[in-house]
């Protein structure tokens, strides 16, 4: 059934779309490390963050020893922060969550597949990111459960370019 | 490509000092001086010495000083072998792994009145916590340090007893002190803490055997055995492709077991989600904890990161 539907179908009567932003920018050189906040990243096409642990040759992340070539950069929305606050009373800050990019209005689920823009790179998304106990491990906080389902975005990089707190992200299809 | 998973925060020896007779200073940083991962006043990490030894140490730094791992470490010619490593083989500029901080005390928390009794090295684990009260001015405290005739650590503590935060006890001089008067009367706003040789520990026990729970604390040089769920139990895991068999205890997670027994299992979330621990099973009884296999496929997988056994044994497909 799905593989007949045309998903490109309502875009093209219905105008759907969404623009978003970058809020909040972070990386850590190695695993465990807290996340330090940035006011931009470079991002390398086919490679990754500079100076991110999990840089396609750095190597240096907890996940390394299970190399992937499509998580480059990884996204999380600031949605989800508002939402585990306000439905499960926790407080999880954006230096927490330990993706790279925080972002407001991008509906990240929809995106695996699909290339968009962050600023003035180009992403592609390549799966969903799945919590795991290390998150929990480091924060204290009982995390994993509520963050089923919601818990990031992993892309490779096709253009590079320099991300900024505050840039647009959109849809390139 | 890296084959091991990382499993220890890397950090450098970047300062060794000494502090007192046989005891040293180690300062451990992160190679390009990143943050380190936080910690609680009084909490404490292992070190995975280069010789594969694993030992448990005291933060003497503040949690604010939150780009370095200070400990202090007392050579034991008789010890179980930590501190003779540390100060005859490690130098600086050697690199260590480190576990993530464990333990500590929450400063503030409705106290407004500690108490630290501490044995000679055993200042360790109220150093970052007396350091941390001094400057912030949260809650007031005193620590009764109780040594023979020297202190250890004098000149890191000197400022401290010279504003009468730490009061120094000589037995040599004066003999034991009186615990009960040290720690004085109990109440809901007082935390009394000890650290130090057993029968210190002991006495500070039947002082405060009245004491409500929350407001006593006892650090001890040993880890506690670790808390194991009452209804767990023992169980046998027999490995069919090999002939193994493997002890899994009670409490311990079937993937833990396996990993102690030499078994390579590919691991991610460790919480029954991803999938990536997926292991056949053949004869048993198992307790499915995960939270993605169909009924049908738990008639012949389980995830070894979460799942149990009922019986004794368990037959898995490795």
């Amino acid at each position: 059934m799905l593989d007949k539907i045309d998903t490109g179908s309502a875009q093209r009567t219905a105008r759907l779309g969404w623009t978003g932003v970058v809020r909040f920018l972070h990386l850590a050189p190695r695993a465990f490390l807290p996340m330090r906040a940035m006011e931009q990243l470079t991002l390398v096409a086919g490679k990754g963050i500079e100076g991110d642990r999990y840089m396609i040759g750095r190597e240096e992340g907890f996940y390394s020893h299970k190399p992937e070539e499509g998580r480059q950069v990884t996204l999380f929305e600031l949605e989800t922060l508002i939402a585990l606050k306000r439905d499960a009373g926790i407080e999880l800050g954006p230096e927490e969550h330990r993706r790279n990019v925080t972002v407001e209005g991008v509906p990240l689920n929809h995106l695996v597949g699909r290339r968009f823009w962050l600023g003035e790179t180009l992403l592609e998304a390549t799966r969903l990111s799945i919590p795991c106990r290390h998150i929990e491990e480091i924060t204290g906080k009982a995390i994993f459960d509520p963050l089923i389902n919601r818990s990031g975005l992993n892309c490779r990089i096709l253009r590079d370019g320099i991300v900024r707190v505050g840039d647009t992200v959109r849809s390139a299809a | 490509m890296r084959v091991r998973p990382i499993t220890t925060i890397k950090t450098v020896v970047a300062a060794i000092e000494g502090a007192g007779t046989g005891i040293k200073l180690f300062t451990l940083a992160d190679p390009d001086h990143w943050e380190l991962p936080p910690f609680k006043p009084g909490a404490h990490i292992d070190l995975h010495l280069p010789s594969g030894l694993v030992r448990t140490y005291s933060l003497c730094n503040e949690p604010a000083d939150n780009a370095r791992y200070v400990i202090a470490v007392k050579r034991e010619a008789e010890g179980r072998g930590g501190s003779r490593a540390l100060h005859d083989e490690v130098g600086i500029g050697n690199v260590i792994g480190v576990s993530l901080p464990r333990g500590g005390l929450e400063p503030g928390a409705g106290i407004a009145r500690h108490v630290f009794i501490a044995g000679g090295i055993g200042v360790t684990p109220f150093l970052s916590m007396a350091r941390h009260l001094a400057r912030t001015g949260d809650a007031d405290f005193t620590l009764h340090l109780v040594v023979r005739q020297e202190a250890p650590l004098a000149s890191y503590l000197a400022p401290l007893i010279d504003a009468g935060r730490i009061v120094v006890h000589y037995t040599s001089r004066g003999g034991r002190p009186d615990l009960a008067s040290l720690v004085g009367e109990g109440g809901s706003k007082t935390l009394v803490a000890c650290c130090g040789p057993e029968s210190m520990i002991d006495d500070f026990e039947r002082v405060t055997a009245t004491w409500p729970a929350a407001n006593v604390h006892i650090e001890r040089f040993v880890a506690p055995p670790p808390v194991i769920d009452p209804d767990a139990k023992p169980f046998m895991l027999s490995l069919a492709r090999t002939g193994t068999e493997i002890q899994v205890r009670a409490g311990q997670t079937m993937l833990a077991a396996l990993q102690e027994g030499g078994i390579d299992i590919s691991t991610s979330c460790c919480g029954g989600i991803c999938g990536a621990c997926k292991v056949g099973w053949l004869e048993g009884k198992p307790v499915h904890r995960d939270r993605i296999l169909s009924p049908y496929e738990r008639e012949r997988y389980l995830m070894v990161c979460v799942a149990g056994s009922e019986a004794d044994r368990l037959v898995l497909d490795l």
